[in-house]
């Protein structure tokens, strides 16, 4: 008995814990405590932005909730290769200034609309800037994976059983869905 | 000789062989020294991920780059994630020279890689142990099926392995606990392959999963294995096997055991007058001083290479080439398994159907080649690990509502069968390890030269597993199926063998059919360092059944005063 206390209390310790995957800092020039990809409060805003305008907020959460634009720079800043790294920040200011030369402004401030309109010219035209290209793809991949690997995801869309209890080799898809 | 360093006796290494030579030293009495080169992971306390869910991993798996560095030689294997990075040895903690292409993958901690396994657990067969003699390679084993297959039983018990008596004799049945549930694809790969040969037999696979627990292992403190498929994690269930869950609290109830952590064993003690060895010299790997402990008897379980490794460093005037090294054999004829290929496909029946829950293991075809005569241009034969599944995915097009409305409703795929080749290779003397005379590790031990490699049979032996079952699945109707060739590394599979193979002949071998080295009786081999051949399923559960026979009879000999 006294075992199976003990076991309890560890999986509510371990189960409760509290990841803090990366810091914040007071600064201006950087929101994100990063090592290797230098990212300012500006870029952190469109790159906000940008995810919300490829998983929006509905009557459901979206990107925004989820912090993917987080997630995907904790991403690129730990396991993307030093020269991925640079071709990821360098498809990312192509990507500000391709928006400044379309539409006269920043991406941030672009309405909802104008948003759309500039991301439906990523996907749809071929793209000329081959950095601006890898950015976007990449963005967008991690973004899709902070959305759907997510603890609103994985326990309200696709429900994710850390104990299933049982396996069950062959089941009519008709008593699961 | 300090008392408080001497023992009845010494087992260097915790992992799945040296936890089982604890656990029958101590229930047999003996006080024993359990040395451990890495620190201690004490179950279930000691598994810092193992209830996490998915989304508090802040790389969601990945392991960051910068701590891929420090581990170069297991980074690219399966098990190396983000929730199982800690049970890993760093590459400076035990540099080695690898003159082939070799990935020598190590645990660092007290379990080894019986916490990371993939717990399959088929017996061998006297196909296997009777393999060399008909197809004359590497040496005759000592030992028969029948020698080993009451010890099977015994580890089969205690670790509780779930599966189904077949009734093939090329896979001899066990002591199951009830089986996992095979998947409706992998039926359908059954019936469409049984019918077609008769050779040709899919069952589900035996593994050390509880199933449904005896009672034995709920006196182990363990409970039914959750089916979390989480298992590389630890197991805060006891749901599978692992020395840290099963035989190492088994051992410290008796109150017989010293658990030594952070100590590596250099050497082993050679007494030229009493003419056995004495003892262990340990390195503290936090202070770097050398200790030694004295026994009556060593059993030498620290991994197959790192057996090799201090067998070699155990130089004496009695053996200047290593303990037992009279023929200079030892280090030579390592085998491995050949793990490079894999047959993927998918099907469309069977839509109305899908799995719940996630099983801890797969499908098994037994070997078919080669079993009763030599048929093919390459010697010897392969089984194969099934594992089907059924997914639903989205579709990642466009963004913005669209998208959102994608990602929200996921559709099902089709069916996905996979097939790995697990193949036996020939021992052979060229493949071998060896100390190297400059270069030290940050311990100050020698470092090991690796020289591993495939030859012309394992490529021959590739080709016909792919050629196959192609060919087998396309015969059941499957799609999209692709032969590959993942060009693993020898080792990558974790079941690196040899070196100090068993045999008849002291001549011809380094131990003999109790495991005793010939020319050092009182010092002990029983993990993969032992082999003389490989055969072609996972060797974990050999390795428990030949310990436990071998502390049998070491104890045995003990008491008549013999050793």
């Amino acid at each position: 008995m006294r075992r199976r206390k003990a076991l309890k209390q560890m999986i509510f310790v371990a189960g409760s814990a509290i990841f803090l995957p990366y810091c914040w800092q007071n600064s201006r020039n950087s929101s994100l405590l990063l090592k290797h990809i230098a990212i300012d409060t500006d870029i952190e805003k469109m790159l906000l932005g940008l995810s919300e305008t490829i998983i929006p907020t509905t009557e459901t959460p979206g990107a925004k909730e989820v912090s993917a634009h987080i997630f995907a720079l904790v991403m690129v800043d730990d396991c993307y290769k030093k020269e991925d790294q640079q071709q990821f920040i360098l498809g990312l200011k192509a990507f500000q200034n391709n928006c400044n030369s379309q539409f006269g402004k920043s991406f941030t401030n672009l309405s909802a609309t104008e948003k759309e309109t500039f991301l439906h010219g990523l996907e749809i035209g071929k793209p000329t800037d081959v950095a601006l290209a890898y950015f976007y793809k990449n963005f967008k991949k991690l973004t899709i994976q902070a959305y759907t690997s997510s603890k609103y995801y994985l326990t309200k869309v696709q429900v994710y059983e850390l104990v299933p209890g049982n396996f069950h080799g062959c089941v009519p898809l008709k008593s699961i869905i | 000789m300090g008392s408080k360093n001497t023992f009845d006796a010494i087992v260097i290494g915790s992992g799945i062989s040296g936890g089982w030579a604890a656990k029958e030293l101590t229930e047999k009495g003996l006080k024993t020294l359990l040395i451990e080169r890495g620190r201690n992971v004490v179950h279930p306390i000691d598994y810092p991920t193992t209830n996490y869910n998915p989304w508090e991993f802040p790389h969601r798996g990945t392991v960051p780059l910068a701590l891929q560095e420090d581990y170069k030689t297991v980074c690219k294997h399966y098990s190396f994630k983000e929730d199982t990075v800690h049970f890993f040895l760093k590459d400076a903690q035990q540099e080695y020279i690898a003159d082939k292409p070799f990935d020598w993958i190590r645990g660092n901690q007290v379990g080894g890689r019986s916490l990371l396994w993939a717990r399959q657990t088929q017996r061998w067969s006297d196909f296997d142990f009777e393999g060399p003699l008909r197809d004359g390679f590497a040496v005759d084993w000592p030992i028969r099926y029948k020698d080993l297959a009451p010890w099977y039983s015994h580890v089969e018990k205690f670790a509780g392995i779930s599966g189904n008596k077949d009734g093939l004799a090329v896979l001899p049945d066990g002591e199951f606990l009830p089986p996992f549930e095979m998947t409706c694809m992998e039926k359908h790969f059954k019936a469409a392959t049984e019918k077609k040969y008769q050779d040709r037999h899919v069952i589900i696979a035996r593994c050390a999963n509880l199933s449904e627990p005896a009672e034995i292992h709920l006196q182990q403190g363990r409970a039914r294995c959750q089916r979390r498929d989480l298992c590389l994690r630890g197991c805060p269930f006891g749901g599978y096997f692992s020395s840290n869950a099963s035989t190492i609290p088994w051992a410290q109830k008796t109150g017989n055991l010293t658990l030594l952590t952070d100590s590596i064993a250099a050497s082993i003690i050679f007494d030229d007058k009493q003419n056995k060895a004495t003892g262990v010299r340990v390195i503290d790997t936090k202070t770097n001083q050398v200790t030694e402990y004295f026994a009556k008897i060593i059993f030498v379980n620290a991994a197959s290479l790192n057996t090799n490794l201090i067998l070699l460093n155990s130089t004496s005037r009695r053996f200047p080439n290593g303990l037992g090294n009279d023929n200079g054999l030892l280090g030579t004829h390592m085998a491995f398994h050949n793990y490079r290929g894999r047959v993927e496909a998918t099907y469309d029946g069977l839509n109305d159907f899908t799995i719940s829950g996630r099983r801890p293991s797969g499908s098994l075809m037994p070997r078919f080649r080669n079993v009763h005569s030599q048929e093919t241009d390459f010697l010897r034969g392969y089984s194969v690990l099934i594992n089907s599944t059924r997914n639903k995915a989205t579709i990642e097009t466009g963004f913005g509502k669209d998208l959102k409305q994608q990602l929200q409703n996921p559709q099902w795929g089709n069916w996905q069968i996979s097939a790995q080749m697990m193949g036996e290779t020939i021992p052979k003397k060229e493949n071998r390890v060896w100390l190297d005379s400059n270069k030290k590790d940050m311990y100050g031990m020698p470092q090991l030269h690796v020289s591993v490699e495939y030859d012309e049979n394992d490529e021959k032996m590739l080709l016909d597993f792919q050629q196959q079952f192609t060919q087998m699945f396309s015969e059941a109707g499957y799609k999209n199926i692709v032969a590959k060739d993942t060009k693993r590394k020898p080792g990558n599979e974790n079941h690196e063998m040899g070196g100090v193979r068993m045999g008849n002949d002291p001549k011809t071998s380094l131990l003999n059919k109790h495991n005793q080295l010939h020319s050092c009786k009182n010092v002990f081999v029983t993990d993969g360092a032992c082999m003389s051949s490989t055969s072609n399923q996972n060797p974990s559960l050999t390795y428990m059944a030949i310990t436990a026979r071998a502390v049998d009879h070491a104890v045995s000999e003990l008491k008549k005063g013999l050793l």
